[in-house]
């Protein structure tokens, strides 16, 4: 079992950052950013390339200094107990990093080692996550001949070997083919809903963090555009929840003025398949049903589309690019 | 905040534990990239025991040669125990017991610099340096283990190598010279004072270079010049231009000890996650 108690429950936040920056020459990798991550969370650090995800997992381990503003994770400041923080911290960068002269095992069991665990410990830990990440058969092949869904989870395991109270995952799925993104998804999953560990996931595939997600941060260019809980952002961005309403074909002028009118209904127009209705929150839906009953309409299907992570993401990008 | 900040403050305890894992795993790794590991096979076996063999019985097959032009030009100190010994062991005792010894320092220089780059630039090469970046080791004890993975198997090679060198060369000569002529009073100063002093050089070097380097191919190909004074001072030796006798040989040490630590404690300053992880 790979559980320990997630982080100090003495704790209130296992990240805190204020005003943290850090530039490149003139180019400002991360500007300012202030944010903060509770025990537990699952956190979708989300923006295209270049928008500073990778700098912030840096200056949050400690591998980088920031030029300004400070972070605490854990209760260290990892700019200054960089290595107190990286022995409680797993990291996933986006290459896999491991050696493709050593074997699946002996990547982790090095690792292990550097990391101060006794050989046999070393060596148990390294059986015990390879066997959790279904890798036991390819243990003692050298990593050179792995497909990089099989290098993604090695390296997804070495990053779990000592049991680490926050896990960084940058770009845990680039590279691979849907089955292996799947398989991935769904060991990330385990990880934070059954483990309860703190999860930075850095992506710029919205459908994983979507799915995986307590809260979302959105960098541009180094800079914190957006940061809340995904429904939240969303009701920011849009009055009320969409509702798609199947009558096998576009509703005539007079039914939709007829939903329109409703209670609690903000908008409502024709679509493909019948109608798309805007209410006021999913209260209103019970209403539109009914009342399309009680006009005689064959109701094939009536679904509440709550925005996803990714209508959210781009219409913040939307917003972005039209500001700047 | 500076970048000499990051990592484990410098009073706490060097971490050998993990030091001793980063050289276990390096060495391992190479061990198995015949590009790196035969040419360190080859070029001292060919040197230390295909020469030196080569001498010893070309030595008992022409018999006496006539070196005695050679030997005018050495120190007297140098050429005294040679030019009294009978002509037919002239030969085999100025190669294997002098001239050799210059050329011999090629291998710790090789040795030290293609486990350098192959330890600094490699890691960049890989792609495998982020992931040890973000483990709980200090820069210090980052930078010594990487340099312990190269200075320790090039004094291994070097030696294990010399006594290769002087079993052949006692060996194949003793039908010649009948007694262990090797090492000389030259040879203890090239392999416990010169030997490591230019081991030093070649990771001092490598550890500059490395830093540029994206591959460990180019590190070797900027380092690849440091080899250039070498091969003089082994012309100059054969040729009789440069004379290497004892007190040049400790100066000469003396010399690259300075340089290598100048070079090494540079790269220490620069050797920071800082600058590594951009």
């Amino acid at each position: 079992m790979l559980l320990s108690p997630p982080v100090d429950a003495r704790l209130d936040t296992a990240i805190r950052t204020e005003g943290l920056a850090k530039a490149f020459g003139s180019r400002r990798a991360v500007d300012d950013l202030t944010l903060d991550v509770a025990p537990g969370e699952v956190l979708a650090l989300l923006g295209p390339n270049g928008a500073g995800k990778t700098t912030t997992v840096r200056l949050l381990n400690g591998v980088l200094a920031p030029d300004a503003g400070r972070a605490t994770v854990l209760g260290l400041d990892p700019a200054v107990e960089g290595d107190a923080v990286r022995r409680r911290t797993g990291v996933l960068t986006e290459n896999a990093g491991l050696d493709d002269r050593l074997t699946a095992r002996e990547n982790l069991v090095y690792t292990a080692r550097i990391r101060g665990m006794a050989r046999d410990e070393a060596e148990h830990r390294a059986t015990e996550v390879l066997e959790q990440f279904a890798m036991t058969d390819m243990a003692d092949l050298r990593v050179h001949g792995f497909s990089t869904g099989q290098r993604k989870r090695v390296a997804l395991a070495r990053a779990l070997l000592h049991d680490p109270e926050i896990l960084f995952l940058d770009e845990p799925t680039s590279g691979l083919d849907p089955t292996a993104t799947r398989e991935v998804i769904g060991l990330i999953a385990r990880l934070a809903s059954e483990e309860g560990r703190t999860v930075i996931l850095c992506t710029h595939f919205l459908g994983e963090a979507g799915r995986l997600a307590d809260r979302m941060a959105v960098l541009h260019r180094g800079r914190l555009v957006v940061f809340g809980r995904p429904d939240e952002i969303a009701a920011g961005l849009w009055p009320g929840l969409d509702v798609d309403v199947d009558l096998d074909g576009p509703a005539d002028v007079g039914l939709v003025e007829t939903v329109r009118a409703l209670a609690g209904v903000i908008d409502a127009r024709p679509s493909d398949p019948g109608l798309r209705v805007v209410v006021e929150d999913r209260e209103a839906v019970p209403g539109v049903a009914a009342a399309l009953g009680a006009r005689g309409v064959v109701l094939y299907g009536i679904t509440p589309r709550p925005p996803t992570l990714e209508d959210v993401y781009f219409a913040i990008e939307a917003q972005v690019e039209a500001t700047t | 905040m500076t970048a000499t900040a990051l990592g484990r403050p410098a009073r706490e305890p060097i971490a050998w534990g993990a030091i001793r894992a980063i050289v276990a795993r390096d060495l391992t790794a190479v061990r198995r990239a015949k590009a790196v590991f035969l040419p360190m096979l080859f070029v001292p076996a060919l040197l230390l025991v295909v020469v030196p063999l080569g001498i010893g019985l070309a030595a008992r097959s022409v018999g006496s040669v006539d070196v005695s032009p050679f030997l005018d030009r050495l120190p007297a100190d140098l050429a005294a125990p040679i030019a009294t010994r009978p002509p037919s062991e002239q030969m085999i005792l100025l190669v294997n017991g002098y001239l050799l010894a210059p050329l011999f320092l090629i291998v710790p220089l090789m040795v030290s610099a293609v486990l350098a780059a192959d330890a600094f630039a490699g890691e960049k090469e890989r792609r495998t340096l982020e992931s040890l970046l973000h483990l709980p080791v200090s820069d210090r004890d980052l930078f010594l283990a990487k340099l312990l993975v190269s200075f320790i198997p090039a004094l291994a090679v070097s030696w294990i190598g010399f006594v290769c060198f002087a079993i052949v060369s006692n060996g194949v000569g003793w039908p010649v010279v009948h007694r262990i002529f090797v090492p000389t009073q030259l040879w203890m100063v090239m392999i416990v004072w010169v030997a490591p002093a230019v081991a030093a050089l070649g990771l001092g070097v490598m550890v500059r270079v490395s830093a540029r380097a994206e591959t460990a191919q180019e590190a070797n190909q900027l380092g690849g010049a440091v080899i250039l004074p070498l091969i003089f001072l082994a012309m100059g030796q054969a040729t009789g231009l440069l004379l290497v006798d004892l007190p040049i040989a400790v100066g000469i040490g003396a010399f690259v000890w300075l340089i290598a630590i100048w070079l090494i404690a540079r790269g220490a300053k620069r050797f920071t996650r800082d600058r590594m992880s951009i």
